[in-house]
């Protein structure tokens, strides 16, 4: 189930030297550029040619950035929801932790909720939207309560993953020198599962966004996905593609975050070593 | 014997945590208010309510021909593109961040822009679950094809393989694995996709169920629907785990 098992496998045959940066400038970096620029140039045409004025496209939107970024509603709009997706991942990085600990190290735990929590993973988040809006109202608690349903299952399932595949001879060494059960979990377990952790909350960082923009659609507080709504509702959709590039880099960025403390942090980890 | 044994172990503790679990359910919502939650008795009671009027099936029906326009079309151009993408180093090379882009992006925030430039068509809701299915499809192919070491092709061509069958010798098995697991992906988001389409542009099938329900306070309809879309959900993630388990015995 977890996305970690993607890349389970990839031999690493040898390190291939780095090549030289003139050489990556002509077989990486021009390709990319250029196929940049043709994307946009197709997206701008397309739309010149057949879409009513209104419609974004590239060079609207770039016109556009300046004007959005220093408006304040938007600015407010923004701090709202990244708030709020900050506060939703930091509760479910620690329930799901915990969860998934004693899933992972527990076969009574296992056995008991393993099915449910699958479940709920497998469930499209947003069908319970009605359900949270009955239930917390037209707030931001209902929000929150998105964010969180949409992110947690993801940490449990990785770190119930990882908690499982911790080396057996740590734990016996561990119990040889009558470690008790909890420094053992904290102390061995919650280590050697960090890379699983991490991968889950890579996953959890997107399906939170998700949650944020869908609850901020369906219940219309303030926020980045109901400035996006209610922009291009009337028709401003230059200045509501801007919230949508916003969100794409937040999306990007925990990418990349994730990534680059995977690497720098547990170098020993290889899970997402990719060959070329 | 020993069968027995090992089918006891394997289902009593399943099926003990689903009485459990149902259990608890009905005791938590007979203890609250009817407009908060609702007992599973009465969740199932609804259900069969709406089944008898004929009303589910239809909306299920509206729903799965929603589901499987998007995610066969995604699936059509998904693999294919994919796979010339693997072929064609440069091209893959250049569109490569942009897929990961576009991948980590959460696409719902595009569906305004399609309400109001599509309106409420069967279409605009289409290109919702499309969009939603296809870049996984996408990612994960070209993830597959950056996993083929340049040494097979190599050995390949010197070979004189045609072109045709290092296609089908090469690029397709060491590429099929990875794509399934994308397909496996994009069946979780193309779910999202039709709920959401469903949701925020014309209401119809299950998500109408759903907000009918939740519109007229009828918790058990709510109840009722997210246990069906659950059940749904969940069989269709199965499915896709059976497809990509198939496959992926081919990648070592």
């Amino acid at each position: 189930m977890a996305e970690s098992t993607v890349h389970a496998s990839i031999p690493l045959v040898s390190v291939p030297k780095a090549p030289p940066l003139a050489e990556r400038l002509r077989t990486t970096f021009l390709p990319r550029l250029l196929t940049g620029v043709a994307l946009l140039l197709v997206w701008e045409l397309v739309v010149r040619a057949l879409a009513p004025a209104y419609v974004a496209k590239p060079t609207t939107v770039v016109m556009a950035i300046p004007r959005v970024i220093t408006d304040q509603s938007f600015l407010k709009a923004t701090g709202a929801t990244l708030t709020a997706v900050a506060e939703g991942l930091a509760i479910a990085l620690v329930f799901g932790t915990i969860i998934g600990l004693l899933i992972g190290r527990s076969t009574a735990f296992d056995r008991a909720i393993r099915h449910y929590v699958n479940g709920f993973y497998a469930m499209p988040m947003i069908i319970v939207l009605p359900l949270f809006s009955l239930w917390f109202g037209y707030s931001s608690a209902t929000r929150i309560a998105t964010i969180i349903f949409a992110a947690i299952f993801s940490i449990i399932v990785n770190v119930a993953d990882g908690a499982r595949s911790v080396p057996r001879e740590y734990l016996e060494v561990a119990r040889s020198f009558r470690s008790n059960r909890v420094s053992m979990l904290v102390g061995i377990v919650l280590p050697s599962s960090m890379p699983y952790l991490l991968a889950g909350f890579r996953l959890a960082a997107g399906r939170a966004l998700i949650g944020a923009v869908v609850a901020e659609f369906f219940i219309s507080i303030g926020g980045l996905g109901y400035y996006i709504l209610y922009n291009s509702r009337s028709y401003h959709h230059n200045e509501a593609f801007v919230g949508v590039l916003l969100l794409a880099a937040f999306g990007v960025g925990f990418e990349l975050l994730v990534n680059w403390s995977t690497r720098r942090f547990m170098p020993w980890y290889r899970r997402d070593e990719k060959t070329s | 014997m020993t069968d027995v044994h090992q089918a006891i172990r394997r289902y009593v503790p399943f099926w003990v945590s689903i009485f459990v679990g149902v259990a608890l359910w009905e005791a938590a919502g007979r203890s609250t208010s009817a407009a908060f939650m609702v007992p599973f008795s009465e969740t199932l009671r609804r259900l069969w309510q709406l089944i008898v009027a004929g009303e589910f099936f239809k909306q299920l029906a509206d729903s799965a021909t929603l589901f499987l326009t998007g995610f066969v079309i995604a699936l059509l151009i998904g693999m294919p593109l994919g796979m010339l993408l693997a072929r064609v180093r440069p091209l893959r090379i250049g569109i490569e961040p942009y897929i990961m882009i576009i991948y980590a992006t959460p696409l719902v925030a595009v569906i305004p822009f399609i309400l109001s430039m599509m309106g409420f068509g069967f279409a605009p809701k289409v290109l919702v679950v499309f969009l939603f299915a296809v870049f996984p499809v996408l990612y994960n192919t070209v993830e597959g094809a950056r996993s083929i070491r340049p040494e097979l092709i190599e050995v390949a061509k010197s070979f004189r393989s045609s072109e045709w069958a290092l296609w089908r010798e090469v690029m397709l098995p060491y590429t099929l694995p990875y794509t399934m697991t994308g397909v496996r992906q994009a069946i979780g988001r193309a779910l999202v996709g039709m709920v959401a389409a469903e949701f925020f542009l014309s209401s119809t099938g299950l998500g109408q169920l759903i907000m009918g329900a939740s519109q007229n306070f009828d918790t058990a309809g709510v109840f009722a629907s997210i246990l069906v879309i659950g059940l749904v959900g969940v069989g269709l993630m199965r499915l896709g785990l059976v497809i990509e388990h198939h496959f992926a015995r081919w990648r070592n």
